[in-house]
């Protein structure tokens, strides 16, 4: 088979998929009406295509990718991973309902405004619109660069990564900047479901190639038997108290229980951020969360991670030509057709993630920041025109940044998540204790952010470059920069709700606080079942992801006497991947139970009308607005001076 | 409503429509009838996917649809007819393309006597110019 074949079939497939995504990006359009309704797709997203871009957005590239390699090099070390299904739903299954709800009480579409309302706290908006720009330039960006350069290999380098890139950024900027969030909706839903069949499919051919589930659980079996990867099947024990990747070794190596913990709480992020709270206040009605997240997010996807993300990762494992690139190259010689509807469809799902967060970004930027700050008299045509062409600007950083600084490219990719999961403690403020306050909220969420950055290369790294070395590594005592974050965001939040007036909220936090409490108390039933909710949730979480990760080492038989050694797994694969199934299988039940049976995601039967500030006069900001503009001016150029001074004197 | 109705049929012909071409092109390929029959079977899947979806939203294929529809059927009969002259077609590609032109041939059949009845199915097609019924009165 000539090097043409397979790229005339993913040219084919790429044509095709372009086409369907500008018929999309243009029936959006239409509907649009003259673009009154770009934002927030005037908030009548279908429940099913709002389900479909939730789980897509959630998987994007990164499972078939990132999580396969995981795998791939680290074997069965993170069990974390393997429950990200569950972990991903959790926080829908907390927020969504009341997110959806309180968005349409006080009309706002995004999860900026809503901190911004609520809260009264700009440094929430900055907080929340950062966390964007981490999703959209780094962690898609991280990702387009990994799949364009697949793409440039597959192809036999016939057409370059950059050229690639620049195409997939083209298509994605078109969409986006045509449709916006009703164009990211409709064409969302078809990535998403190509993304989710690729992977199927994709696992389905790796057990094939690998021979079959007997050959590839021999193929484990005779890594078990190897001192050397025998590690790869187990947690490392619950902590380790070292300084931390880069500076320190680890007794085995880094996996522990209380990393997966970490990891599995990053993994969490994604619910919690503002691509996720942009899609539900999109949509229509709050109907279809408790299906969505049960059986599309824990169910299906859950499944999906623990049997199919995990075959194609074993696959890689039992045998290095057969990670996630060399499965699709074999593929691509075997059947061009097959690999190249793959390929597009891992771009697709990539898009979809990367479309959104472009989008969230670009409205914070600016319709939350740019707009009340600097012109509020922009009117709604200019606010669309000025965020398309913001739209552009990311993507075209995000593109640069693939060739020029793929260093800095990956440092922020690897914030986004675990900077994301710190906007819990808001969202919990909101929807669900008023205890917290604005001031534990804000803390809460700066001390967060700033434990994530002096964990994570992005923020050690800063601070060496100006003299200061920090004594840890990359997540010290292996513990993951998410899990630091969110010990540090609990902490301040507790303390500090303690010691300011926790009665001390702004109006519209009242109404809110109201209107909550009338509408969602609990029914008799789900009052008796609640303390039956918290000991399941919590008893998952230990022995899921938690401590209680060591007995998976060898509940389910001995990973260090392999069958040749007359030792055995019991159910025929390894302990950890055994422990795993069945606690998603239980996560599963732990979600409907409280999505359904405890009333928190399941739909209500409410009117909801508009809270009603009361009538104030709008000041003339012309003035301040323009002192802000030269003050802004006047602070670029300071930082810009500063670190031009920097790197002279620092090199 | 309709971009919902729209919608659904797209994912489910983007993935099951694309999936069954991949392997009744395998099954040609690699002369394994076992792979085409399973792309037909993929196929007839995606049909009944979009058949549920008509039924959910109460209505039928839309002429766009059976435009396109009846076309790809007809470029496939060509294409087949034309691979047939031009080169040398196996035994099980015979039987692939067979399988196919009768599945589909039957399910439309099926479909459109299931829906109409024999009679409106057949008036489905056989439409009377005006001037004609207006003769026949």
């Amino acid at each position: 088979m000539s090097i043409s074949e397979p790229f005339l079939w993913v040219s084919v497939c790429a044509i095709f998929y372009a086409a369907a995504v500008m018929f999309w990006s243009r029936v959006a359009a239409l509907r649009n009406r003259n673009g009154t309704t770009w934002f927030s797709a005037g908030h009548e997203l279908p429940s099913w295509v709002g389900a479909l871009l939730m789980a897509g957005a959630s998987v994007s590239g990164w499972f078939i990718l990132g999580g396969t390699q995981e795998i791939t090099k680290h074997g069965f070390s993170l069990p974390g991973i393997l429950q990200a299904g569950v972990m991903l739903c959790l926080p829908g299954v907390l927020f969504f309902k009341r997110l959806w709800y309180v968005g349409q009480r006080l009309r706002v579409s995004s999860q900026a405004e809503l901190f911004r309302v609520y809260y009264r706290s700009e440094f929430l908006v900055f907080a929340t619109t950062f966390v964007a720009l981490m999703f959209a330039v780094g962690f898609s960006g991280l990702q387009l660069r990994f799949v364009s350069e697949m793409l440039a290999t597959l192809g036999g380098d016939i057409v370059s990564s950059q050229i690639i890139g620049f195409l997939i950024v083209l298509l994605l900027f078109g969409y986006v900047v045509i449709g916006g969030m009703r164009a990211i909706g409709f064409v969302g839903a078809v990535q998403a479901v190509l993304l989710l069949a690729a992977i199927v499919f994709i696992a389905g051919y790796a057990l094939y190639v690998s021979g079959g589930i007997e050959a590839l659980v021999k193929g484990l079996q005779a890594k078990a038997g190897n001192p050397a990867s025998a590690v790869l099947f187990e947690v490392s024990g619950v902590l380790q108290f070292s300084a931390g990747l880069g500076r320190d070794n680890f007794y085995g190596h880094g996996g522990t229980a209380v990393m997966s913990l970490g990891l599995a709480l990053a993994f969490m992020g994604f619910q919690t951020s503002p691509l996720a709270a942009k899609i539900v206040l999109s949509m229509k009605s709050a109907d279809g969360i408790a299906a969505s997240q049960t059986w599309l997010q824990a169910a299906f996807i859950g499944g999906l991670i623990v049997a199919g993300i995990v075959l194609i990762g074993a696959a890689g494992f039992v045998n290095s030509e057969w990670a996630i690139t060399g499965l699709l190259s074999m593929m691509q010689l075997q059947s061009a057709w097959f690999a190249a509807w793959a390929l597009i469809a891992v771009v697709a799902g990539i898009q979809l993630l990367a479309g959104l967060g472009l989008l969230v970004a670009s409205e914070n930027l600016v319709r939350v920041i740019y707009k009340p700050y600097f012109q509020g008299t922009l009117d709604r045509k200019a606010t669309v025109l000025l965020t398309r062409i913001c739209v552009g600007l990311l993507a075209l950083i995000a593109l640069l940044m693939q060739s020029l600084a793929p260093v800095t490219l990956s440092a922020f990719a690897g914030l986004a998540l675990p900077l994301s999961i710190q906007l819990f403690t808001p969202l919990l403020g909101i929807t669900w204790f008023r205890w917290i306050t604005r001031p534990a909220a804000i803390c809460g969420v700066g001390f967060g952010m700033a434990a994530v950055l002096l964990t994570e290369p992005f923020g050690y790294q800063v601070l060496s470059y100006v003299g200061l070395e920090l004594p840890w590594g990359r997540w010290p005592w292996t513990v993951h920069s998410a899990a630091w974050g969110a010990f540090f965001n609990i902490l301040s939040v507790l303390i500090i709700s303690a010691i300011t007036d926790r009665t001390a909220h702004r109006e519209e936090a009242i109404d809110i606080q109201n209107f909550l409490d009338a509408n969602f108390g609990l029914q008799t039933n789900s009052r008796v079942l609640k303390p039956i909710a918290w000991s399941a949730a919590l008893a998952w979480l230990f022995f899921a992801i938690g401590p209680g990760l060591v007995f998976g080492n060898f509940a389910f038989g001995s990973n260090s006497e392999t069958e040749a050694e007359g030792g055995i797994w019991v159910l025929g694969i390894p302990s950890m991947w055994a422990w795993s199934i069945l606690f998603w299988m239980l996560g599963v039940v732990l979600v409907w139970l409280l999505a359904y049976r405890m009333e928190m995601a399941n739909m209500t039967l409410i009117d909801v009308s508009a809270y009603e500030p009361k009538p104030r006069l709008r000041k003339n900001q012309s003035d301040k607005e323009r002192e802000r503009i030269r003050f802004s001016l006047g602070f670029v150029a300071s930082v810009g001076s500063i670190i031009v001074l920097l790197a002279w004197s620092f090199g | 409503m309709r971009d919902d109705r729209k919608l659904l049929v797209f994912c489910i012909w983007s993935v099951l429509g694309f999936l069954g071409m991949g392997f009744i092109l395998e099954g040609l390929s690699r002369d394994s009838y076992l792979a085409g029959l399973l792309g037909v079977c993929t196929i007839v899947a995606a049909f009944i996917g979009h058949i549920i979806v008509n039924y959910l939203n109460k209505q039928g294929f839309e002429p766009g649809e059976t435009a396109l529809g009846l076309g790809l059927f007809g470029l496939i009969c060509l294409l087949f007819v034309v691979g047939w002259i031009v080169s040398e077609t196996s035994q099980t590609d015979y039987y692939i393309a067979i399988t196919l032109f009768a599945v589909l041939s039957i399910g439309m059949i099926a479909y459109l006597s299931s829906r109409y009845g024999m009679r409106q199915a057949f008036s489905r097609f056989h439409i009377k110019p005006t001037s004609y019924e207006d003769n026949e009165k």
